[in-house]
């Protein structure tokens, strides 16, 4: 035994003289207290062990991020600079989706990220994000995530059985490096990547070197929403690969041909802030939206005029519409252009409501010229593209309200036909090493290319993946990746701008990332992903990257000025022909739709799981969508006329079949589903998710059906052919809104009052009378029973507003919420039982014609009521009124009698039926499992959690409210206007809610409270709610008023 | 004592000429003794008493094992959802509250007033009081969320300072239906007294003797008890007198001082009073018509007896069936939107099943007790009699569950489903309620004999009926 002395050389820090020694009782020791590293996955491990590890990591947290170098646990005795334990911090960070990344900045409590914002710095969030931003910290603690690298014959090769991740990386890097050797002496012939698409310069520099070290190997991309369609759109009409950027700040004529510009899109948090922007009804122009779309979207409900078409019509129109622009224009205007072949006609385009559309549509834009933009949707193919490029050349929108960057080289071209080239090189038997990073193409992959199968063929594969999942499975080796929240990396935002991704938590699960993998594989040792990333930025700023640049990149999450420059092409003189060769079939243009055979299946992303990679996010399976408020399900959309026709009856399984493949889905009969056509959702049906999403090897059912057994890579969007077969069995959907089928007596009674609830005019009327909303209801004089109380004295009143004009339902406030108030989920038989908890709701209702109906919708918090009709019936005195006017909640004096949901007008309180937030009858974890405890991890720790039998509600986060007194009171300040943004605030893209003290005059909430279009919801009832709705101003196009009907008939 | 027997078997005769005896058959002051203790003491239904009471404990012990189940889980296990926060659980209460008003309202109201012929029905009815109360009781207790803080409603100083808050109409409740409870109990006990002392002088065994002897408080009837008695009895009725009324407003309040559109109406105190002493009178022929079957108590439980009820039945009837028009009428009036519409919705939305069968049982089928062979006939009597218990079940569903499933936000509405929790526990509450009665009618004495003593006639000078007072010349003792 050497002498204490050397060891303690080796050894920078210590705990006892035992450990120095390494006796057998302290390796013991070692074992019993920490079975894996103190920084890796705690087993078991209680919160406060968890926050004495996490804080103690914190200890030696470096400056830059929360990266740090050694695994020693230290009390916080000896705390750093700045730091008090149980006061979060921030990080910038980014979280990258397709390739396009968004700016955050993370909350994190003692080293454990909790929740995420907007960065408000970054000029593509401002501040805000979408849902998947807001659910991605339930999948960073997601116990399902994989924990360790794994052999497909790990058992028979073993023997015994060896679960030290550390130990199965190197079994990896081993046999990684056998394979090298290979490859280097054959260049890499046999060597395939097929990585998910991503604008990591980081990851980009990495394959370069992998392909420069193997010259012959090949790197694909893959993804199944992809781009590829604008991209060769593009390339046809403007000569290369752009992509397109809108500024719908500044278009006052807004045509969207089957474009989700602000659900959908990569781009839709800034879309939806710039279109709210421009939809401001006191401004000199309010912007008018048409959207002409083959599935209800959020952009068709905020749209002032809709038109259902079949996916595969839309090109037919949007012929029409150029034809008309050009007819309409100064002949100088387009002459430059050329002109097209002639337009179809004839069949639904010579319907007159349809022509009418058409013209009235295109005079619009056209006395509107470059001031606004026609966007078409990423399913429709390229030469559509190519004539919307070409009409906003026409309309002069180019340079001023449409503008051009670059497509990066880090956007495969056409990923379908990549991914359909490597399938057949695999086959072809000359492929023997596939590493794949990230996706799940086994799962997502089209379905005639065979992917599963032709990987048989290979003889090593390797798949890094967050989740063990379809693709894993099939693989050789599975290696965990690294949640973004735990790993180093980059990603460029919709405009180019580098944005950095730093670790807040060491990985939890041994995960490493795409960019550490790949630069293993191509030089063959291990990087850590700060050096790698450091390096690409060192590269990007060339001269000026000091260590103060890096730092200040850190904070900042971001490189200023780092977009990609604008261009303003020139339509390619082959556009036309690009246009022109596509003939319109005579078929499509027929007034009757397609019968049972032969309808049009279209494939739509999906709102909640996206692609099917968030199938394992309770938060995002139990989001209702905003169209149909279902959850935990998706299902066939299908229209009232077409189900009528086929006898498809509304929540009954129908069997659709296209190609070799059929699937059983349940039917919902959707208004404003264009007739002929029916929408389907992918994401779903995934056998391998997790415990929430389905794992059929642990007999988890899939939720959902799986629709990407009938896409295939000819048409991924939208195909004819298919084929519906009814079937009478019943099926309960769990839809959080019309949990049954509506009776007349309640279709009248909707009918009659949701003009009230929700209330809406034109801009017209907004501008005759500018108070219309406060009209909507009259009632008497109203007076109180008892003495009002009084806020003289009280530093502040809360109060909030929400814009009706802003809101576009895109249901991130609905997770936000979730994520900041440890909202529980319940589980899709609880949600059946109508038992959700989701402390704010979007409240959608239609109008109109069922073909082609109005949508509106409210997005519901607690209205935190002067004279809330809950408190006056509580028993126990545990929902009373605060100094500051709010409705608090006391949890642990609530003894749930549940006469204040009663008593609420509104229903927003929400009742723990069993222990949901530990997962009780929520079928949606793993409750057994010691593993799942890790899932407390993301609970926001200024938040009790509530038990079984206790009320709970929105509270205006009453956290953050008191979290910012505490400290303006030590600063002896008042609160700043601003200073306190709700959950749901602040993430809005939109910016449709506004929170302050009302007794501020000056305060944005005052204001809009002072608004003519401010009204409180049930007003007559003498509630008086805190909250008030500000009506919404509808822009329709006066010269097609007749179609925009104005009655008030709601239906369900 | 063998004088003034009354043979005429018809009591329901009308005679202008004299009243109609209280008693029938061939009936002394010793044979009205010895018929009602010999149900205790020598059960004549013994096969027929076991099987019932087999059946009614096994639904007991479901019940108990449900409460279990429900303590350990959650009340997740009942329908109860958003916006249904009050389900079965709720709409039992009231339904059982309900029933346990006839008791007191026979034993005090009718006493108070001089009504005679509530001498033969009033121990069982108030037996039947006690019993559905507990039924009653049970719901709001399990009914909350967190059970083992139920105590919080009480006001009770406590080291945590808290307080209830007694604006809530809930609160209001707990005070009203637990001195309902006591009240009745009371009273219900108290007027037992006599009777238990007649059981303990007739025991033959020493366990029986000592049992009795324990309730009976040392009654040995001697004259400054009898008149103790009197004056306690009197006044205990007096107090009951207002509970009867103001238990069931009280309870209504929970629904009329809300602010939802189908529970906000001034009508529910008087209308609920009404239909509780129509349920709760529905209840006592339910459970007599069979009882003077089974336990040969025809002469004292006459058909007068079951006649007059029926009467009372009809008239509450019509009074419910008044209260269920002006509603309909109000509601127009108002000119309230929501409360128009609540009320459509009851009567045409997706419940106008329970709507209708409430209209149907509660109003349309006491109209046969307009005729007299309809009151007159058991089988009549017994069948309204269900239909009425079934009746106000569901007028207590139709005003709970219809209006919370559709109130102002439509995006908030939904239907109500009940859980096999829901339907087995009711069922339990039943097994809870016919096992105490089944045990009260084999152990105590159903009849009040020593009230029944006073309304015959007794003494060679009277001829037909007692002089109007309750005094009991004779002891307990035979």
């Amino acid at each position: 035994m050497s002498s204490l002395a050397d060891k303690a050389r080796q050894k920078p820090y210590w705990r006892s003289l035992a450990e120095l020694e390494n006796t057998p009782e302290f390796e013991e020791f070692l074992q019993r207290e920490f079975p894996v590293a103190a920084s890796e996955y705690p087993q078991g491990v209680s919160r406060r062990r968890w926050l004495q590890l996490m804080g103690a990591s914190f200890a030696l947290a470096g400056a830059a991020g929360c990266r740090w170098e050694q695994d020693e646990i230290l009390p916080f005795t000896q705390r750093p600079m700045g730091r008090t334990p149980g006061v979060p911090v921030h990080y910038a960070t980014a979280m990258e989706l397709s390739g396009v990344a968004s700016g955050l900045l993370v909350t994190s409590y003692d080293g454990r990220p909790t929740k995420i914002e907007g960065n408000p710095e970054h000029p593509h969030n401002q501040g805000a994000t979408d849902l998947y931003a807001q659910a991605s910290t339930l999948e960073l603690y997601d116990p399902d995530r994989s924990t360790a690298p794994r052999h497909r014959d790990a058992d028979d090769e073993n023997g015994q059985d060896d679960d030290d991740p550390a130990q199965l990386w190197k079994q990896f890097e081993s046999q990684l490096a056998k394979r090298r050797s290979g490859w280097q002496a054959t260049s890499g012939r046999g060597l395939r990547v097929l990585a998910e698409p991503s604008s990591s310069p980081t990851l980009w520099a990495a394959r370069q070197k992998l392909l420069e070290a193997f010259p012959e190997a090949k790197w694909y991309g893959y993804e199944p929403l992809s781009r590829g369609n604008e991209l060769a759109g593009s390339t046809a009409a403007l000569g290369k690969a752009y992509r397109t950027h809108f500024d719908l700040s500044k278009a006052v004529r807004v045509v969207c041909l089957d474009a989700d510009l602000l659900g959908s899109d990569p781009a839709s948090v800034r879309y939806s802030r710039e279109f709210a922007e421009a939809r401001d009804p006191d401004a000199e122009t309010m912007a008018r939206l048409y959207v002409v779309e083959s599935t209800f979207s959020t952009t068709g409900a905020a749209a002032d005029h809709r038109l259902p078409l079949r996916a595969e019509q839309i090109d037919a129109l949007a012929r029409a519409l150029e034809a008309e622009i050009v007819a309409q224009s100064d002949a100088a205007d387009v002459e430059q252009h050329g002109k097209l072949a002639e337009a179809p006609h004839g069949g639904f385009l010579a319907e007159e409501p349809i022509v009418k559309f058409v013209h009235e549509v295109a005079a619009d834009l056209v006395a509107h010229r470059g001031q606004s933009v026609v966007a078409i949707g990423a399913r429709q193919p390229p030469h559509v593209h190519a004539l919307g490029h070409r009409i906003n050349a026409l309309l002069g929108n180019i340079g001023q309200t449409v503008s051009y960057t670059a497509e990066p080289e880090t956007t495969p071209a056409d990923q379908t036909a990549d991914f359909a080239a490597l399938c057949d090189e695999l086959r072809g038997g000359e492929i023997d090493s596939l590493l794949i990073l990230g996706g799940n193409p086994v799962y997502d992959g089209p379905a005639d290319c065979g992917f599963a199968e032709a990987l048989s063929n290979v003889e090593f594969t390797a798949h890094l993946s967050v989740y063990d999942n379809e693709t894993s499975r099939a693989c050789l080796w599975h290696l965990p990746r690294a949640h973004y929240l735990e790993s180093w990396g980059d990603a460029r935002a919709w405009d180019g701008v580098y944005s950095v991704i730093q670790p807040l938590i060491e990985p939890l699960y041994n995960g490493r990332t795409a960019i550490e993998l790949s630069a293993l594989v191509a030089g063959g040792e291990t990087k850590s992903g700060e050096e790698l990333v450091r390096q690409t930025f060192s590269e990007l700023a060339g001269s000026d990257a000091s260590d103060g640049a890096w730092k200040k990149l850190l904070h900042d999450g971001f490189l200023a000025e780092s977009g990609w420059a604008t261009e303003t092409p020139q339509l390619d003189e082959g556009h036309r022909e690009a246009i022109d060769s596509y003939v319109i079939d005579e078929a499509l243009l027929s007034v009757d739709p397609p019968g049972g055979d032969d309808l049009e299946i279209v494939f739509s992303q999906d709102a909640s799981v996206y692609d099917g990679r968030f199938a394992n996010s309770s938060w995002l399976q139990e989001l209702p969508d905003f169209m149909t408020k279902l959850t935990w399900d998706n299902v066939a959309l299908v229209s009232q006329a077409t189900a009528k026709a086929l006898g498809i009856k509304h929540s009954t399984l129908v069997q659709l079949a296209h190609g070799e493949h059929t699937v059983d889905v349940p039917a919902y009969i959707m208004p404003g589903q264009p007739d002929g056509s029916i929408t389907v959702h992918l994401g779903y049906g995934r056998t391998a998710a997790g415990f929430v999403g389905g794992d059929v090897a642990n007999e988890v059912e899939p939720v959902g059906v799986d629709f990407y057994r009938l896409r295939t890579s000819t048409a991924p969007h939208f195909a004819r052919g298919l084929r519906v077969t009814t079937t009478n069995r019943n099926y309960t959907l769990a839809s959080t809104q019309d949990h049954f089928a509506i009776d007349p007596v309640g279709i009248d009674g909707i009918e009659d009052r949701v003009g009230q609830l929700i209330r809406e005019g034109t801009l017209d009327e907004y501008k005759h009378h500018p108070d219309f909303a406060q009209h909507e209801v009259h009632h008497p004089p109203l007076e109180s029973l008892w003495d009002e109380r009084s806020y003289e004295e009280a530093d502040y009143k809360w109060g909030m507003a929400i814009d009706l004009n802003k809101c576009t339902g895109c249901n991130a406030c609905v997770i936000a919420c979730q994520a900041e108030n440890n909202v529980p989920v319940v589980g899709k038989e609880q949600v059946r039982r109508g038992r959700e908890m989701h402390w704010i709701r979007i409240d959608r209702y239609y109008s109109g014609d069922v073909a082609n109906p109005r949508l509106v919708h409210q997005p519901v918090t607690c209205q935190q009521c002067e004279m809330a009709p809950c408190e006056q019936v509580c028993p126990v005195g545990a929902t009373a009124h605060n100094s500051e006017g709010l409705n608090d909640m006391a949890y642990n004096r609530c003894i749930g009698t549940r006469y204040c949901s009663n008593n609420c007008p509104y229903k927003v309180r929400r009742f723990n039926y069993f222990n949901y937030s530990r997962g009780q009858y929520g079928k949606f974890q793993d409750t057994e499992s010691e593993k799942s405890l890790v899932l407390q991890m993301v609970r926001n720790p200024e938040v009790t959690v509530r038990s079984r039998g206790v009320m709970e509600k929105c509270t205006f986060c009453v956290q953050r409210i008191r979290t910012t007194t505490i400290v303006a009171e030590n600063e002896r300040r008042p609160i700043a206007d601003g200073e306190i943004k709700t959950a749901c605030q602040q993430v809005c893209p939109s910016q449709a809610i506004s929170f302050g003290d009302l007794q501020d005059d000056n305060a944005e909430v005052a204001k809009q409270h002072a608004s003519p279009r401010a009204y409180a919801m049930l007003a007559e009832l003498n509630v008086k709610p805190r909250n008030l709705f500000l009506a919404r101003v509808r822009n329709p196009n006066p010269h097609l008023e007749a179609e925009a009907t104005n009655d008030h008939s709601h239906h369900s | 004592m063998t004088t003034a027997i009354i043979r005429s078997d018809d009591t329901s005769v009308d005679d202008a000429t004299q009243r109609a005896p209280l008693v029938t058959g061939e009936h002394d002051l010793a044979s009205v003794t010895s018929v009602v203790s010999s149900v205790v003491e020598q059960p004549p239904t013994t096969t027929g008493w076991k099987i019932a009471i087999t059946i009614s404990s096994l639904l007991m012990l479901n019940l108990f094992g449900l409460l279990g189940y429900l303590i350990w889980t959650g009340v997740g296990v009942w329908g109860n959802m958003s916006p249904v926060m009050w389900g079965w659980p709720i709409v039992n209460f009231v339904f059982w509250i309900g029933i346990g008003h006839a008791g007191t309202l026979i034993s005090a109201i009718l006493f108070l007033f001089r009504q005679k012929w509530r001498t033969s029905i009033n121990r069982a009815a108030e037996a039947m009081t006690i019993f559905a109360v507990m039924c009653a009781g049970l719901y709001p207790g399990v009914h909350i969320g967190r059970v083992w803080v139920f105590y919080w409603m009480f006001p009770i100083p406590n080291q945590m300072a808290m307080w209830p808050q007694f604006r809530s109409p809930l609160l209001w409740d707990v005070f009203a239906v637990g001195t309902y409870f006591t009240v009745s109990l009371l009273f219900w006990y108290m007027g037992m007294v006599p009777d238990l002392a007649t059981l303990r002088d007739r025991a033959t065994t020493r366990v029986r003797q000592m049992i009795y002897g324990i309730f009976a408080l040392g009654w040995r009837g001697s004259n400054r008890q009898w008149h103790r008695y009197e004056r306690a009895y009197l006044l205990l009725a007096a107090l009951a007198t207002p509970l009867v009324l103001s238990v069931h407003s009280v309870v209504s309040f929970d629904f009329a001082v809300s602010q939802l559109p189908g529970w906000h109406t001034t009508i529910f105190p008087p209308y609920f009073v009404a239909g509780a002493i129509f349920g709760g009178f529905a209840m006592v022929l339910f459970l007599m018509v069979p009882a003077r079957e089974f336990f040969g108590l025809k002469d004292l439980v006459t058909m007068r007896h079951i006649e007059n009820m029926n009467k009372i039945l009809l008239a509450t009837g019509m009074m419910v069936g008044y209260a269920y028009s002006v509603e309909l009428f109000i509601s127009w009036y108002s000119g309230s939107y929501y409360e128009r519409f609540a009320f459509i919705n009851r009567a045409l939305g997706p419940y106008s099943w329970a709507y209708f069968s409430m209209i149907f049982c509660n109003v349309v089928s006491p109209q046969v007790f307009w005729f007299k062979w309809a009151r007159t006939n058991v089988w009549v009597t017994w069948i309204v009699s269900i239909l009425v218990t079934i009746g106000m079940w569901f007028e207590r569903f139709v005003i709970i569950v219809t209006s919370l499933a559709r109130d102002f936000l439509p995006a908030n509405w939904g239907i109500f489903k009940p859980t096999w929790v829901d339907i087995m526990m009711f069922a339990g509450t039943f097994g809870l309620f016919l096992t105490f009665f089944l045990l009260f009618c084999r152990y105590l004495p159903m009849i009040a004999v020593a009230e029944i003593k006073g309304v015959m006639p007794h003494g060679p000078s009277t001829n037909g009926h007692g002089n109007g007072s309750v005094a009991a010349p004779q002891t307990a003792s035979p």
